[in-house]
């Protein structure tokens, strides 16, 4: 059980690292992302194909993947993001769809289809209270508690947070500041998306790297985003943490229904609080 | 200072506003009313550069500024203050003057002497959440905060909508300061308040101009601007 627990808190922490920066587009662009799940993706297949330049070393891997998504991500924010701004929901569905679509083809077509397993980077396992974990899985938990620490701060203390946060309740008085709130949600776009391929990067060895896998992970993180609520930095942040569990437990009595069970607790939450769209 | 040249305005293929004409001097407070519906909102919006005409031009200080987006407009020295009280409310009192403080490049202190000298009380609002204000505060802090970076127009919707008479002074008070330091073309309903304050008035119905008072007897005249209405 105590294994079940770590699982569920892992699965919690890198669900957290991919759903904010859905939260947030979701939250301040009012843009239903299907793109994030091909950031996702290809933050994982970075890493691969940066290994062997770095002498194997995971964590200078997992940088440079993070780091060369920013330019991607610019790409998708600037060319498809930005012309939907405004506009009918159903219009971003449509076109981030399409861009995760051709990212998956795109994956294919560079690292072909089959799954590429990684191994456990450290590879060492750790003990607390007397329980033993791998301490990979340890990391992963405390790096997502970091970013929400960071996050905390850079919406509560930088300009750029108070603008973001601002522009998640009123944009329009926000422009009427002088503001252009366009660039500030490009910055939020860049941030999601590097948080999106950090996921990728890290869940890369618990499971394996193929081309699909952000297309799974992306609903599960919609989910995330519902019930946490859409730009809740916070909600998001318990949100993750109580659906991984629910998926551990859930996988741990009866596997296939792991998954479903995530959207289960969705729709009982949605019941009580509707989201506003 | 600020002239509009037969704007028309629509939403989709519906027509809002028709060849809507309007010229403003600075410093002066011009009010427009007019019934729900007439289109007073959408006006201020066309001028703030939330709405884009469809035909006319809008002109700032010899600048066209027609179909200019809103930030922009905004930078020019044009605020405009929405209707229903619409503060940041999660950021503190502070924390919304800072934000617009920040466009315009001007230090916090500064941005809260000129909200303090037009309201002190709000001193003892600084650090609190913007929400947990009442209503007359809100609308006082949306207009201090819309005066931050010295603008030479305000666009105020509806200021007094929803308030208590005791309230309704208090913005009386603030706006009677601001009267002659920077020009302002505000809607409202309370014909007393246009009464009172109003340079000039332009009545408003089904999205055109039918009347324009510039006579302190005819804006003073409660019963006879409520007949064009």
């Amino acid at each position: 059980m105590i294994n079940t627990i770590a699982y569920g808190l892992t699965i919690g922490a890198i669900l957290y690292i991919i759903s904010i920066g859905l939260s947030l587009t979701f939250g301040t662009m009012r843009i239903v992302n299907f793109a994030h799940g091909f950031v996702y993706t290809i933050g994982a297949y970075l890493l691969i194909s940066s290994l062997p330049f770095v002498r194997n070393n995971f964590f200078l891997g997992a940088l440079i993947a993070v780091v060369a998504v920013i330019p991607i991500s610019y790409v998708v924010e600037r060319f498809v993001i930005r012309k939907l701004y405004g506009v009918s929901i159903d219009y971003a569905i449509i076109a981030t769809y399409a861009v995760a679509l051709i990212g998956v083809d795109l994956t294919k077509w560079i690292w072909g289809a089959s799954p590429i397993p990684l191994s456990d980077p450290i590879g060492m396992d750790i003990s607390i209270f007397s329980v033993t974990l791998p301490m990979y899985r340890v990391l992963i938990i405390a790096l997502s508690l970091v970013i929400f620490g960071a996050l905390t701060v850079f919406f509560k203390k930088t300009i750029i947070g108070k603008i973001v946060i601002a522009s998640l309740e009123d944009k329009d008085a926000v422009k009427s500041l002088g503001i252009n709130v366009d660039k500030y949600f490009s910055i939020v776009f860049i941030i999601g998306s590097c948080l999106a391929a950090l996921g990728g990067v890290l869940y890369a060895p618990i499971t394996s790297v193929h081309p699909y896998m952000g297309m799974m992970v992306l609903l599960i993180s919609f989910a995330v985003v519902l019930v946490g609520g859409l730009g809740n930095i916070k909600g998001t942040f318990v949100s993750a943490f109580v659906l991984g569990m629910v998926m551990a437990i859930t996988g741990r009595f009866w596997g296939p229904a792991a998954e479903t069970m995530v959207f289960v607790v969705m729709g009982i939450v949605l019941i009580f609080k509707p989201v506003e769209v | 200072m600020l002239s509009v040249k037969n704007i028309d305005v629509a939403y989709g293929r519906a027509k809002v506003l028709h060849d809507i004409s309007l010229e403003l001097e600075p410093g002066r407070m011009v009010f427009i009313a007019g019934r729900n519906g007439a289109g007073k909102t959408t006006f201020l919006k066309s001028i703030a550069g939330f709405m884009k005409p469809l035909a006319g031009t809008i002109t700032f200080l010899n600048k066209n500024i027609t179909g200019l987006p809103p930030e922009k407009v905004a930078l020019l020295g044009i605020r405009y203050v929405f209707q229903d009280k619409r503060v940041f409310s999660n950021l503190t009192v502070r924390e919304n003057l800072e934000l617009a403080a920040y466009p315009v490049k001007e230090k916090i202190s500064t941005a809260v002497e000129k909200v303090m000298s037009i309201y002190p009380k709000m001193e003892k609002f600084l650090n609190l959440r913007a929400g947990s204000l009442s209503g007359g505060q809100r609308q006082i802090l949306l207009i201090g905060r819309a005066l931050v970076g010295d603008p030479k127009l305000l666009l105020i919707d509806e200021p007094t909508e929803g308030l208590a008479a005791g309230t309704i002074n208090d913005i009386l008070n603030v706006l009677s300061m601001m009267k002659g330091k920077v020009s302002m073309i505000i809607v409202e309903q309370n014909l007393s308040v246009v009464g009172m304050l109003g340079d000039k008035v332009y009545i408003m119905r089904e999205g055109k101009i039918v009347q324009e008072c510039s006579d302190k007897t005819d804006i003073t005249d409660k019963a006879k601007l409520e007949k064009f209405l």
